[in-house]
């Protein structure tokens, strides 16, 4: 949980990205930190292997001015997705405020996607949370490769809990949903703290928002 | 609806005289009150220098870690944490159960002078936080006063 400082104003959210191995997580950061405004972020931190796996966490801290008055800061880590990784990712989650879980939309990772999400339920509950009670947005990532389950199936599988999450088709390494999500899980957020977070702002949408269609580039003949 | 824990200007000023008293008696650098989430509390010293968020982060994900080393030789976890490097040096050590007080410093002191006053410190810094915890009043903020606008913007570079 977050402090509130009066006297600088400053309020910080820590919202993670989760999800199993290789789904895009520190994708979805490097594309962030590349474009947004740089006045508007920090440096881009990767505790990663020689293989560029993520070994304990990605790290990049934000700011905006979403609340009249104070300044906002978002620091947004990834959890390293490798199952051995456990522990690892129950010190990530530690004071989370919003997550986005990161599924892989290709057939053969469901389970992993799978276990993964039933990972978040059980490491959230060590620490006495819910996920109905976290922020909490869906992503469906790699939307542009061939094998991939359909949107319905994927919300079968992942979207099935007591209460629906606002889900996006996403292609992390071209952007596209990328912010739309963060923005997501940064408004359920900001609206949980305010006064009137009893009546939610816009009901779970039924289906993922999807992807703008790709734009197909032609091979050289 | 939730409330966000109140640092007051109160508790803030009285943050800062703690850990400024510190930074005098120490003559360290800077030094950081963090939560174990990686959140920063407060802080006093040089910050121009550093970037205290990454600073923050890093400390909690360190000392997070070094609690399982510690727990294979039948600690909870270890009180302090100390990484020397050739001029500038970085001493951690628990406030309570929830925050950890990061100090940096250089070749103006010593990490046993560091540790010394770190104690103390310490303790005060719970002893406010303590009270904040307990404080029944939270913030939270009206639903008009939250821009509708994207929080964050795609800006191609």
């Amino acid at each position: 949980m977050s402090i509130i400082n009066y006297a600088s104003r400053e309020i910080q959210f820590k919202i993670v990205y989760y999800g199993p191995a290789l789904c895009g997580k520190t994708t979805n950061l490097n594309y962030i930190h590349e474009r947004i405004n740089p006045l508007n972020r920090g440096d881009l931190v990767s505790l990663a292997t020689a293989t560029e796996r993520t070994l304990f966490f990605d790290f990049l801290p934000l700011n905006a001015v979403v609340i009249k008055g104070f300044v906002t800061k978002f620091q947004l880590y990834t959890v390293p997705g490798q199952v051995i990784y456990n522990a690892t990712r129950q010190l990530v989650l530690r004071s989370v405020d919003g997550i986005v879980f990161v599924a892989d939309s290709q057939w053969e990772k469901m389970e992993e996607n799978v276990e993964s999400w039933k990972n978040l339920c059980d490491n959230l509950s060590l620490q006495n949370m819910s996920i109905d009670d976290t922020p909490c947005v869906l992503e469906y990532n790699k939307r542009d490769l061939p094998n991939i389950a359909p949107v319905n199936y994927m919300e079968y599988v992942l979207n099935n809990g007591k209460k629906r999450l606002q889900s996006f088709e996403v292609i992390s390494s071209t952007g596209q949903n990328v912010f739309a999500t963060l923005n997501a899980v940064s408004q359920i957020l900001l609206h949980k703290f305010s006064k009137q977070s009893e009546a939610p702002q816009g009901a779970p949408l039924p289906v993922a928002i999807p992807v703008e269609p790709p734009q197909t580039q032609k091979l050289p003949a | 609806m939730n409330a966000i824990p109140v640092l007051t200007i109160q508790d803030v000023a009285t943050l800062d005289g703690v850990l400024g008293d510190f930074l005098k008696k120490t003559e360290a650098e800077l030094t950081v009150v963090i939560d174990r989430g990686g959140n920063v509390i407060s802080q006093c010293g040089d910050m121009d220098a550093m970037d205290v968020t990454v600073i923050a982060a890093l400390a909690a994900g360190s000392f997070a870690a070094t609690r399982e080393l510690a727990r294979r030789i039948g600690e909870v976890e270890f009180n302090a944490l100390y990484h020397q490097g050739n001029g500038s040096h970085m001493f951690m050590n628990s406030v309570d159960d929830e925050t950890i007080m990061i100090t940096v410093f250089g070749s103006r002191t010593t990490v046993g002078l560091v540790r010394f006053y770190s104690a103390a410190t310490a303790q005060n810094v719970a002893t406010v936080l303590k009270g904040l915890r307990s404080s029944a009043h939270g913030f939270s903020f009206e639903a008009k006063d939250v821009s509708a606008a994207p929080v964050f913007v795609d800006h191609p570079s």
